[in-house]
């Protein structure tokens, strides 16, 4: 690893409206390095990414790029500079081969007009052997395995001679030996003086792979430094801002039982799932994305229903078919994606307040307008929606007032049963914790709390009690008293015991 | 995390009122300025009873078509099969009435049946309309299709059933009774019955919008179907009515049109599914669904029928008036993307 700087970002201010996304962050990136960028959902790391590659343009800081000094940024200009960005969903094409993708961007760059398919074939053959993949070229992209998609973008990355790769949550999706592989390419990279930025807040793979780390945390600079200067306790604390371990969710342990799923199975999402839920607790749901745990909260919800098995809520055997099944048994859900399934962004915080209970609003023969203000103002109060009046389109909103919109329209069903996928993505740091509150409160009342997530701090800090899911079948389900790399570990395929041994 | 989502801004205060509301001031003013260009050119014509009276019964047929097509473009689709349900319900209102009561040198035979044969033709011309949209919107919900392209195969049905009842010519000479629901006075009044239809048409779809459960599912639907989804609602239910309830509009028309030409043919009123669809666009419905609001697409209606009215006062021809529609179709749509823009814009500065 040499000394020599790369990229250097100084005191990078951007605000979008009134919200400051980044409160001036510095970032050194030497040449050859791996360099970890790591923060909790929603500190900034994307807009950074976004600002080192021209996508935004910062409203204050400097750029310097290889020692020189770079300003209004355009994304070509960061291509031409070696800058490459690999994004979650990789920007693939998948009707086109493997051998198509790694090579048309870089035609299309040079202004090629006729296609010359016998040239795309060796570049991708070049791009491939440098990375040290082996995927069929003629293979269409969309019969891939993930991680061979994220391959192939790599390739496609690499061949406009890259200097830094950046890649934007790399793992996510991806198996334990996946992440091995790809940890073997990035390091390959790196022996060819490829310097990567990887966005990643996993702990125990940040360990693994990275040379340096630069932490962020509310879309301001916290610490950066070699990753011998890390331990544990201080990642968690410069990550969160405060010790962890010292808030968990401790409940009274309580007999009285809410929730039994038996079995539970649905070809191809998940089998045989099996757990309960007392009084008080609140139930963690968590493994790999495409481990089933998204899918047992919408069978359980019947969006997707499961094909057998047995759910029994309040002592009372269930059968789930469909949204209405659930409703009618009280259930309540939050979605993963609060945008485009939670939430009716144009119409008022009130219409989304009252969108799952209106039919209660009906009064001889119309809707109580009066009602249904009053009971959003009382939501408004009741679990701190930061707005004016029940009004303004939920669109003004910032995500965490949104998000505990959605909550409300399911608190004003009065569920018995409330599952949340994702309930504080996007969230800033102050409304995550009011969230996990008002959860903590619920489960309290004898709600039933399923919280879906692979945020592990979250899971950490506030379920008393654990299901971890891996190809679709239970891993292990386990009473909190984990650290976040055992469940870490849980989640990418290590055993109960192995875990516990440690 | 986008700046979007991010921004934390306070509302407008209080409820969007007519004065707040930018396409309802547009086409106020709008209608101003035809005034105002008509006092110039033509006001001894314009500006009498008489021509307000061809007015009236003009534009109601059009006006509920156009309530029916608002429904469904708040709901997020279309309905282009409106004018093929128009056609088809008038030919079997019309066929009834020819049928049931019986004129022989201009006198009715049977004059028992008028109003059973009136009524039943009422009816049936209702019933069907709802039929014909339940069925658009069956296959819209179901098979999750385009409403676009299943209301536009659904015009070419409906209007295909209707020429082959009739067989192509037009179904002509309908009884007194019939002819009178719009063409007649409120007996006693010089209040056109198409006029009193109109309104009480137009209070009841307002109620619909805005105070029953399934006028709220229609906005819900409309502006984010997915999230309808997950909230609970029905959203299938919801589509199959929202085109029954378009379909029932349109089974109304019918009735108007076919007593207003005392004449029933597969081809009547041919322009007015674009007329409608300009009408509820200019009206302020954004073509994205889930926003609009019924009086912007009754005053939207108003001002048509005054543009159309002068066009015809002035002796211009009918093409003159198709492309100054046209005109304000897309001088309508680049003024609701501005204003989205501009109200974003505030938006972002207020905060």
């Amino acid at each position: 690893m040499s000394e020599e700087v790369f990229l250097k970002l100084e005191g990078i201010k951007k605000s979008f409206g009134g919200v400051h996304a980044l409160k001036g962050v510095d970032l050194e990136i030497r040449k050859g390095e791996i360099h970890c960028l790591a923060g909790e959902n929603g500190c900034g790391k994307s807009t950074l990414i976004k600002a080192i590659s021209g996508v935004h343009n910062a409203d204050e800081g400097s750029i310097w790029i290889d020692g020189e000094k770079v300003e209004k940024m355009k994304p070509m200009d960061a291509i031409n500079r070696g800058i490459q960005v690999i994004y979650q969903d990789f920007a693939v094409f998948p009707n086109l081969t493997v051998a198509e993708n790694i090579a048309l961007n870089g035609e299309l760059k040079n202004k090629v007009k006729f296609v010359n398919w016998k040239q795309i074939h060796e570049t991708a053959a070049k791009a491939m052997e440098q990375v040290g993949a082996n995927i069929d070229p003629d293979v269409k992209l969309e019969r891939l395995s993930v991680a061979n998609k994220q391959m192939v973008a790599i390739c496609r990355a690499i061949i406009n001679d890259a200097k830094l790769l950046i890649l934007d949550e790399p793992t996510t999706a991806l198996t334990a030996r996946e992440v091995d592989k790809l940890w073997d390419i990035v390091r390959g990279l790196k022996k060819k003086g490829i310097a990567v930025m990887i966005v990643n807040h996993k702990l125990d793979e940040i360990y693994r792979i990275a040379d340096r780390l630069t932490i962020l945390r509310n879309g301001a600079y916290v610490s950066s430094g070699p990753i011998s200067e890390y331990d544990q306790a201080r990642f968690t604390r410069d990550m969160t801002g405060h010790d962890v371990s010292e808030d968990k969710y401790h409940p009274a342990a309580q007999e009285e039982e809410i929730l039994r799923v038996e079995h539970l199975t649905r070809k191809g999402a998940f089998e045989d799932v099996s757990f309960t839920l007392n009084k008080g607790d609140v139930l963690g749901l968590t493994g790999l994305l495409g481990s089933g745990r998204g899918e047992i909260g919408e069978a359980l919800f019947g969006i997707a229903p499961a094909d057998s098995g047995k759910v029994v809520l309040n002592g009372k055997e269930i059968t789930i078919k469909s949204v209405a099944d659930a409703m009618a048994n009280d259930i309540g859900y939050v979605p993963e994606d609060r945008l485009t399934q939670g939430l009716f962004m144009e119409r008022s915080i009130q219409d989304n307040t009252i969108a799952s209970s209106i039919r209660r609003y009906m009064k001889g023969g119309r809707l109580d307008e009066q009602a249904m203000e009053d009971v959003t103002r009382h939501w408004i109060d009741e679990i701190g929606i930061v707005a004016p009046s029940p009004k303004p389109a939920v669109r003004t909103l910032s995500g965490g007032n949104a998000q505990k919109v959605v909550i409300a329209k399911w608190l004003n069903t009065e569920p018995k049963l409330f599952i949340l996928d994702g309930p504080t993505v996007g969230v800033d740091v102050g409304a995550k914790a009011e969230i996990h509150a008002i959860l903590h409160n619920l489960a309290q009342k004898g709600i039933g709390i399923i919280v879906i997530s692979d945020d592990l701090p979250e899971l950490v800090q506030n379920c008393n009690k654990i299901v971890v899911m891996r190809d679709g079948k239970v891993a292990a389900a386990i009473d909190n008293n984990i650290d976040e790399i055992s469940l870490s570990n849980l989640l990418i395929g290590a055993n109960e015991e192995e875990v516990e041994q440690k | 995390m986008s700046a979007k989502e991010n921004r934390l801004t306070a509302g407008r205060k209080g409820l969007p009122g007519i004065g707040q509301d930018t396409h309802v001031l547009t086409i106020i003013g709008l209608m101003i300025l035809v005034c105002i260009i008509m006092l110039l050119l033509r006001p001894e014509a314009y500006f009498t009873g008489l021509n307000l009276r061809s007015m009236i019964f003009q534009f109601p047929e059009y006006g509920i078509l156009a309530l029916g097509m608002m429904a469904c473009m708040i709901a997020g689709g279309i309905d282009l099969s409106l004018v093929g349900i128009m056609n088809f319900t008038g030919v079997l209102a019309a066929l009834i009435v020819k049928n049931m009561v019986i004129i022989e040198n201009g006198e009715v035979t049977n004059p028992a049946m008028v109003v059973p044969a009136v009524v039943l033709a009422c009816a049936v011309a209702i019933a069907v309309g709802a039929a014909c949209g339940a069925f658009n919107g069956f296959i819209i919900g179901y098979f999750q299709l385009p409403a676009m392209l299943v209301t536009l195969c659904g015009l070419q049905l409906y209007t295909g059933l209707a020429y082959g009842i009739t067989g192509g010519p037009a179904i002509n000479g309908m009884c007194d009774a019939f002819k009178n629901i719009a063409n007649g006075n409120v007996p006693g009044t010089p209040i056109p019955w198409v006029l009193v239809i109109f309104i009480a048409v137009l209070a009841v779809v307002v109620f619909i919008m805005k105070c029953t459960v399934f006028g709220h599912e229609i906005y819900f639907l409309g502006s984010n179907a997915k999230a309808a989804m997950y909230s609970g609602i029905n959203t299938l239910k919801v589509t199959i009515m929202t085109y029954m309830f378009s379909g029932i509009l349109g089974g109304i028309s019918g009735i108007l049109i076919t007593s207003h030409l005392n004449s029933a043919k597969s081809s009547n009123g041919s322009t007015y599914t674009l007329l409608s669809l300009l009408i509820v666009v200019l009206g302020g419905v954004h073509p994205d669904g889930g926003k609009g609001r019924v009086v912007g697409v009754v005053l939207a209606v108003l001002l048509l029928q005054m543009i159309a009215n002068a066009f015809g006062l002035m002796h211009m021809s009918d093409n003159a008036k198709t492309f100054a529609n046209g005109c304000l179709l897309i001088a309508a749509l680049v003024l609701s993307v501005v204003l989205d823009k501009r109200a974003a814009k505030k938006a972002a500065a207020a905060s």
